[in-house]
């Protein structure tokens, strides 16, 4: 049995932080406690509203999270509140008859009252159940899982896998499929858990009509801004399902801080909203108090923000996930964008990220080398789109303004020295298995990364590349304001005509995503949904594609995964 | 001239003349063959009437492993539709998706830690061509006395078992030489690659089959390797010779398994199929040549001699043994200069086992490119090349009717050459290991 104390003392603050009065959270709170689920009903769900969470989980240890709010004034945000002691424990039974971990730690308003902990000493490949009280009232009761023996062999693990859940663009209900699912071991996510704009700016459809308000009413800059916004998300239901009920292994692209940004400054910021970099560290803090991730190795708060980083999971996989956004050099953009995304000296991993992931690609020991990848890596070439149409793809995928440039340099299509230096380590060191799991640009790929994307595909391929739709976040139906499989269908052709590599996208569709590795292939099913301005809308599995093991090459699959046997190719 | 082809200072018997010395002076004898092939077995082996003397416990024995090498193969060229009798034996076997080749990918040490099960420290093999000190020559390492270790194949003589090799290239004939209970004399042999084709050789393998029905038999197909290295579409991707190779040797491989099936020999079969490397390939701009750069370095000159293995260079000292260090530090700080290098090791490295025959310093190409030394235009023309780190990863797969192997399962595992003979080892259930043991695995 351990004790944890004192964990959140000795934090050192990366910058000066920003704190602000409660305001406008209040509101929204009282209508979400409402909406928690009936097993943390009661002084529980006063004291614990934004749930449990769990992840990065190793197989002796995982990240336990929650936050208390200990009295009605400690709102998230306000900075203000009581240091309260929080007791945790983890059992091997729901019932917590029996035991394995307990401790307890001391949060306080300069943590905006989260507590987060990383709970060693488990067995590898083990489901746990955990839970936190405080004054003698607990919290729900979430589940998770620890990783496979560093020598183990498993014979699958399955994966959800989302990204871009924009509050104010509809509910949920893909967390909601994925929590209604008993065959995972845990969820992706790959960025854009949480959207920085004000009410108005970015919602549903064509008219950005919000079907939630985000709170604060305003874009997120400061830290009271960015600690009300990660707890309004972790107000929803279904993303409380999920969390409680997996374990999350989450990176963050763009709108954690704001839209595009790079190491330097971003699209949405603006000199009035202050230093960037101090924009950007309120956000990082923020991040590191409310998600369960360990930041620079560790679940401590502000021993530094580095968060790419591997997990293993025995000898099948290993997942390297990527943070694409604190190391870029700025976007190429405008009529130069030619020479600008060719610059060696542009950069989307940085120095530093780029040795790292040349090394997880050379590691011996796993046999899929997954890289948890916010933005695509694949070349896309837009050229043959009608320039009527070139605005609508642009908003949708982040691409370049309608200026003709075919390309997506966003994403690693602007950084091709960047996207080269990968490729050609893999083909230097014949790696097997590179598997880039994608998300951000709302919409669903599967594809096979070439070598030499025009000479496909005599000139071989390097990986592949599958990536989810998003959960919310608009699509170019949305954007178009046209029906489903209508305008975006022929743009889907076109693409795929002049992308040879690319087996498939779906530009209409939100949802999920599921991945599942087996020793034979890899295989991504994509789930969609109906309507996301309704709570309850269907839920329905579409495509599934699968590679087969070191073949870098892509193919479409007939039965999904809930209709197959574990390690069945 | 990289390592590729046979490698002969004219006048030097080759090892097809020792092999044909060896029946003439009565050492070997010919056995009695259908087909009109030509298997040879030890003087003392052969009966008056052609076959050969049979153990006690060879008559017991019921089990049969046939090891094939697809020669140069990628993984990803076991395909359903390019290779399918491979695929289908991959995909209804057991398959190893991530295995590998072991440093340096080149043919011959990879077939010795194929039947050795150690790494070529042990075996004193450590790549294709070496420089010879005694001799003051870059050789291949095609003599019998090469190999240094013992083998499975010595290992199941010893237990009475009966084994074979049916070996397309001409460097294999002589590295092997006369270990085997029973020997191919492989015919007709296409002059530049030194090489028997597939035709042949599997003609020969179900002949031997049908005539010695050995217990172990090693058979190497050389067709996809010898075509991939001539090919000159390669570099494009087109390899269309190689394509051409492919279909062909699956269609053997095909007739190979079904006669096992004919014969009701499959029951009891393991058959493991795998690549001893693969392949990369280059244009003529994208050649290495360190003779010049070496040359250049007054310390050095005239006391380097390199020998070319197509994707890996070995560098070997000749100047006096107090200057070694000095002159292995500055052979790797120009070897990574060199635009195209992937990478320059001191020898001693401890992953890279190769043992002091392979001189002082290894250097690695990288993907699309080549070594050509000593002469950048002449030592090594050809497109297809292999020894360097693009070039490790291999098919692996076993197959058969015998009770012990899986069906239609996959491991995570990396296998690797080496892994081969501990894996006839267990399945035949051979005790004891080698001194200082294996330094593969067995699969099975």
């Amino acid at each position: 049995m351990t004790t944890t104390t004192g964990a959140t003392t000795g934090v050192r603050r990366r910058t000066v932080l920003a704190t602000g009065s409660a305001g406008a959270a209040l509101t929204t709170l009282a209508t979400t406690v409402d909406a928690t689920p009936a097993d943390a009903a009661g002084a529980g769900a006063r004291f614990f509203r934004h749930g449990v969470a769990s992840g990065d989980p190793m197989p002796d240890r995982v990240v336990l999270w929650t936050r208390v709010t200990p009295t009605a004034a400690a709102t998230p945000g306000s900075g203000t509140g009581p240091a309260a002691r929080v007791r945790w424990e983890v059992s091997t039974r729901k019932d917590f008859r029996r035991v394995v971990r307990r401790g307890q730690v001391v949060t306080g308003a300069h943590r905006d009252h989260t507590v987060k902990l990383d709970v060693t000493g488990l067995k590898p490949a083990t489901w746990y159940y955990y839970r936190f009280t405080y004054r003698g009232a607990r919290s729900r009761v979430g589940r998770t899982r620890t990783a496979p023996a560093a020598k183990a062999r498993p014979t699958n693990l399955r994966f959800g896998v989302v990204s871009c859940t924009n509050w104010q663009a509809g509910y949920f209900a893909a967390y909601r499929g994925l929590a209604a699912r008993n065959d995972l071991h845990a969820v992706l996510h790959l960025g854009d858990y949480l959207y920085e704009y004000a009410p108005g700016e970015y919602g549903y459809g064509q008219s950005d009509r919000d079907i939630r308000r985000h709170d604060p009413a305003r874009e997120m800059v400061s830290l009271e801004d960015h600690r009300r916004r990660h707890a309004q998300y972790k107000t929803d239901p279904d993303l409380q399902a999920l969390h409680a009920k997996y374990p999350w292994v989450i990176t963050w692209d763009d709108h954690e801080v704001t839209n595009d940004q790079w190491r330097g400054g971003a699209e949405n910021h603006q000199a009035a909203e202050g230093d960037y970099l101090r924009r950007r560290a309120r956000a990082h803090r923020a991040y590191d108090e409310w998600m369960p991730v360990r930041m620079d190795g560790t679940a401590r708060l502000g021993d530094g923000d580095r968060l790419f980083r591997r997990l293993t999971f025995g000898r099948l996989a290993e997942i390297s996930m990527l943070d694409l956004r604190t190391y870029r050099t700025r976007q190429p953009s405008g009529p130069t964008a030619a020479r600008e995304i060719n610059d060696p000296a542009a950069t989307i991993t940085g120095d530093a990220q780029m040795r790292w992931l040349k090394q997880s690609l050379s590691r011996p020991a796993p046999f899929w080398k997954v890289i948890g990848n916010p933005v695509m890596i694949s070349p896309v070439t837009f050229a043959q789109l009608p320039s009527a149409i070139v605005g609508a793809v642009n908003e949708v995928t982040g691409l370049l303004p309608a200026d003709g440039v075919p390309y997506n340099v966003d994403q690693w299509d602007g950084y091709t020295a960047d996207r080269a230096e990968v490729l050609r380590h893999i083909k230097d060191h014949h790696v097997q298995n590179a598997l880039f799991v994608t998300g951000d640009i709302h919409s669903g790929w599967a594809a096979e990364v070439p070598y030499d994307a025009g000479n496909y595909p005599l000139g071989g391929t390097g990986a592949v590349e599958f990536v989810c739709t998003s959960v919310t976040s608009n699509n170019l139906k949305d954007i178009t304001g046209t029906p489903a499989h209508t305008t975006s269908t022929a743009v889907e052709q076109t693409i795929l005509a002049n992308n040879r590599h690319i087996k498939y996208l779906n530009f209409d569709d939100h949802g999920y995503s599921v991945l599942d590795l087996n020793a034979k292939r890899a295989q991504m099913d994509w789930f969609v949904i109906g309507d996301r301005a309704d709570r309850g809308t269907s839920i329905r599995w579409s495509r599934s594609f699968v590679t087969l093991a070191s073949t870098n090459l892509v193919k479409e699959a007939f039965v999904p995964l809930h209709r197959q046997k574990p390690g069945q190719s | 001239m990289c390592g590729c082809g046979d490698r002969h200072e004219p006048g030097t018997p080759t090892p097809y003349d020792a092999g044909r010395a060896e029946l003439a002076t009565g050492r070997r004898t010919l056995l009695k063959a259908g087909g009109g092939v030509a298997f040879s077995a030890a003087a003392g082996l052969a009966t008056a009437s052609g076959g050969l003397a049979e153990a006690a416990p060879a008559r017991r024995e019921r089990r049969r492993v046939y090891v094939l090498v697809v020669d140069g193969c990628l993984p990803e060229e076991v395909t359903g539709g390019q290779t399918p009798h491979l695929f289908e034996l991959m995909v209804t076997g057991q398959r190893w998706r991530r295995a590998q080749s072991m440093p340096i990918m080149e043919t011959i040490p990879n077939h010795v830690m194929m039947m050795t099960g150690v790494r070529p420290d042990r075996s004193g093999v450590p790549a294709n061509a070496i420089y010879d000190r005694r001799l003051r020559d870059v050789r291949d390492l095609d003599r019998p006395s090469d190999l240094r270790a013992d083998t499975i194949i010595q290992r199941l003589n010893r237990r009475g078992l009966r084994t074979g090799t049916v070996l397309s290239k001409e460097y294999l004939y002589g590295i092997f030489g006369a270990r085997a209970t029973a020997r191919w004399e492989p015919a007709p042999i296409i002059p530049v690659s030194g090489h028997a084709p597939d035709e042949f050789t599997i003609n020969a393998a179900m002949q031997m089959v049908e005539d010695v029905d050995p217990h172990l038999m090693f058979v190497n197909l050389g067709d996809i390797d010898r075509y991939g290295h001539t090919d000159v579409t390669g570099p494009l991707g087109a390899k269309v010779l190689r394509r051409l190779a492919l279909l062909k040797t699956d269609a053997y491989v095909g007739r190979f398994v079904q006669m096992l099936k004919d014969r009701g020999t499959w029951k009891d079969s393991m058959v493991l199929v795998l690549a001893d490397h693969s392949m990369d390939w280059s244009t003529p701009t994208s050649v290495i040549s360190l003779a010049g750069p070496l040359d250049d370095d007054p310390f050095l000159r005239g006391k380097v001699q390199i020998a070319d293995n197509g994707g890996a260079d070995l560098l070997y000292w000749t100047g006096a043994t107090r200057q070694r260090e000095e002159a292995v530090r500055r052979m790797l700080r120009i070897a990574k200069a060199e635009p195209g290098v992937l990478s320059a090791h001191d020898r001693r490295t401890r992953w890279l086992r190769l043992g002091p025959e392979a001189g002082e310093v290894v250097v690695f190409c990288r993907a699309g490119w080549r070594f050509s030394d000593p002469d950048p235009l002449t030592s090594n023309p050809i497109p297809g090349n292999h020894g360097h780190p693009a070039t490790r990863p291999i098919p692996f797969f076993v197959n058969g009717g015998h009770p012990r192997l899986k069906h239609r399962a996959a491991s995570s595992a990396v296998a690797q050459t080496v892994d081969v003979a501990p894996t006839v080892a267990s399945f035949f259930g051979v005790r004891g290991r080698p001194r200082g043991g294996w330094d593969g695995k067995a699969r099975v």
